[in-house]
């Protein structure tokens, strides 16, 4: 690379700790359909974005039943629906491209595009332009890939992001949002991290959680009919005894 | 008229005289736009064209009447041109024929009652009850006694009827549209030329709307081939732009997204600009430092840009309606013809998604009777066991929608919200569709992600 890599600034975090999705950076986001949910609000609540500028979601256009984001839901993520522009690209190719020219203009806060499936067009050049277009414009741009394999890109992270178990409120119900994410890869930096996030309503943020203490089984299962007895860990553990 | 019915008549009345009378409710505006497109119709015919309040015009066809063959001819075009219903006169002012107009009577303005004054209905009677029924009654009698009787107001209408004192017109001024052309004594070989000749027009037609305070929102350009053929290219944006580089840039994406392409074929002859419509933009300050101008919403360009290309449908944003049902409680509406509207502050209600699905889709449940949270339930083939549950927000129809919804069980099916969270710790939003109460096998939908 002709550009040296930019040597740790004081600023920049402790290793270990959450990184944010900067600006003037290009962000993978990857999950599976049912927790796209979860991948857009983490793409929501961890870009380091201004707060009073639209943001874009560019999204590809597709068949059956589609995804419509809800205003009210995204009020509870600290982002103000009337910001939201959304477009909708006929494919893929049109989708990089308006996606590029968003991330060009100095406009928009973020610029978040939605994809499904391999996405050919979407290779180490198509990312390295977006990556020029975001450090022109100095705002961050989020892809999010939904079913999709990692490829190779220039992207500076890489995350998956999937749904986790809550900590249940009072009466059985669901509890704030709870996301599982992993830093795959990160240009420059230490990958591999896995955090517990849990969104935190008071602060507007996402606070992280242990990620060990997954709430106690024996507390979330409902008492559902004909519970099954787990075998005994003899049963399981013990090796075959030869007969012979 | 001739069933007895008149203006001012209340309805019930007029319904007694006439049992199957037609009927609307009054729309002063748009009567006004109408008669507005009228006095731009009736430029046709004369320059001066007045406006007269609430549902007249006045025309000044002071020497214009010999271009369309006399008067009489002159006023069986406009006839025609407006309407079958109009009632019209001529005189050789405003105020005279605008009283034999609304008050009928032969061309001698004399001949014309009284309450062509249209005076209030005191005056009115007393000049009745003092035995003068016509103008040419009044003429008669010396005007300082009416003064003094009826009101200043009651002499100088009746000597502008008169035409003893005037009575002007004040014409409506229509703007002249923004349209310029350009002629070529050679035809135009190169796209590229005529693209620059477009951005010389654009920069004048910016000069003129710059004078009148104007701003361009949708500039058709047409490109005149030597071989009679017509290319038309429409361009709209959302904000007013005097800008003639933002305008081009609109340009050229959509001749970059024109399914036939752009051909010169044997040059361009002529090329045609017009603004179709303009809005208010006021002159704004440019900024010492930078030498550029402010700019309010930066993503206004970006908007524009993206809409001409993918079309006005695939740039939208939200916008909150006043509705219950979740799906109709927003809409998508396009960007270029809506800027952010305000969302209203939060009500204390109960979470929604971040993710509606479109439409809800149907999935096998199994819960409870009756109102019970759904335990299991298959969406896509798979299976999910509720592990946490929250509800139901129960969300009725709109039954003032419906037609007949006020009776009772006619008023649609009421829907049961529940917030899930299955095994894998993802979370639904799922709804049954009617109680048992209304029908005896309601049917379960998922209705939402939230994250």
């Amino acid at each position: 690379m002709s550009r040296p890599q930019a040597p740790a600034c004081i600023e920049d975090p402790p290793p270990g700790t959450l990184p944010r999705l900067a600006r003037a950076q290009l962000h993978e986001v990857h999950a599976a359909a049912e927790d796209w949910a979860s991948a857009l609000a983490f793409a929501f609540g961890m870009v380091d974005a201004e707060k009073a500028r639209p943001v874009l979601l560019l999204r590809p256009r597709r068949k059956g039943a589609g995804f419509v984001p809800c205003g009210e839901g995204l009020r509870a993520l600290g982002v103000d629906p009337a910001r939201l522009v959304i477009v909708d690209a006929r494919n893929d190719a049109a989708l990089l491209r308006a996606g590029l020219d968003a991330a060009r203009s100095s406009g928009p806060a973020a610029v978040l595009m939605e994809s499904w499936g391999p996405m050919r067009e979407y290779d180490l050049v198509a990312s390295r332009r977006l990556i020029l277009a975001a450090e022109g414009s100095r705002i961050p741009v989020v892809i999010l890939r939904g079913d999709a394999e990692p490829r190779s890109s220039a992207a500076h992270t890489r995350w998956t992001v999937s749904s986790a178990p809550s900590a249940p409120l009072e009466m059985r119900a669901p509890g704030a949002t709870t996301l599982l994410v992993e830093l795959v890869r990160r240009r420059g930096g230490p990958a591999g991290q896995r955090w517990r996030l849990e969104w935190n309503e008071d602060h507007g943020g996402f606070r992280e959680l242990p990620l060990d203490t997954q709430p106690a089984t024996e507390e979330r299962g409902p008492p559902l009919p004909g519970t099954v007895v787990p075998l005994s860990a003899v049963r399981t553990r013990a090796p075959l005894r030869r007969t012979a | 008229m001739r069933q007895g019915l008149s203006s001012g008549m209340t309805l019930a009345d007029a319904r007694a005289r006439s049992p199957d009378l037609a009927t609307a409710p009054h729309d002063p505006i748009a009567d006004a736009r109408v008669l507005e497109q009228l006095a731009g119709a009736m430029i046709a015919f004369t320059p001066l064209v007045a406006l007269d309040a609430p549902d007249g015009l006045l025309l000044d066809v002071t020497g214009c009447a010999h271009l369309f063959g006399g008067e009489e001819a002159l006023v069986r075009r406009v006839v025609k041109e407006v309407g079958p219903t109009t009632r019209h006169a001529l005189a050789p002012h405003s105020a005279a024929a605008r009283a034999l107009a609304r008050f009928g009577g032969k061309d001698d303005v004399r001949t014309l009652p009284v309450a062509a004054l249209e005076l209030d209905e005191g005056a009115l009677s007393g000049l009745r009850r003092a035995g003068l029924e016509t103008l040419g009654d009044l003429a008669a009698r010396p005007m300082a006694g009416l003064a003094a009787r009826f009101g200043e107001l009651a002499v100088s209408r009746l000597r502008a009827i008169l035409g003893e004192t005037g009575s002007p017109v004040i014409p409506v001024r229509l703007t002249e549209p923004i349209r310029l052309e350009t002629r070529f004594p050679e035809p135009l070989g190169r796209t590229d030329d005529a693209l620059e000749v477009v951005e010389d027009m654009l920069t004048q037609a910016g000069r003129t709307m710059e004078q009148r305070q104007l701003g361009g929102r949708r500039w058709a350009v047409t490109l005149h081939r030597s071989d009679n053929q017509r290319r038309r290219l429409v361009v709209e944006t959302g904000l007013a732009v005097r800008d003639p580089g933002a305008v081009m840039r609109l340009l050229r994406e959509r001749i970059d997204t024109l399914s036939d392409p752009l051909d010169p074929g044997f040059g361009f002859d002529a090329i045609t600009l017009a603004v179709l419509h303009a809005d208010h933009l006021p002159s704004r300050q440019i900024l010492l430092e930078s030498g550029k101008e402010e700019n309010a919403d930066n993503v206004s360009a970006l908007v524009d840009q993206l809409s001409v290309r993918l079309g006005e449908d695939s740039v939208r944003r939200l916008i909150p309606r006043d509705r219950h049902l979740p799906e109709k409680a927003q809409a998508l509406v396009p960007a270029l013809r809506l800027r952010g509207a305000p969302w209203p502050e939060p009500e204390d209600m109960p979470p929604r998604p971040l993710l509606l699905l479109d439409p809800p889709q149907p999935v096998e449940v199994i819960a409870g009777v009756p109102d019970s949270p759904p335990q299991r339930f298959r969406w896509k083939g798979r299976l999910h066991d509720v592990i946490l549950a929250e509800g139901p927000e129960r969300i009725g129809a709109e039954w003032w929608l419906k037609r007949g919804g006020h009776m009772p069980g006619a008023a649609g099916e009421t829907r049961d919200y529940y917030r899930i969270e299955d095994g894998a710790g993802r979370r639904y939003w799922i709804f049954r569709h009617g109680l048992f109460s209304e029908k005896p096998d309601p049917r379960w939908y998922l209705h939402g992600l939230f994250p």
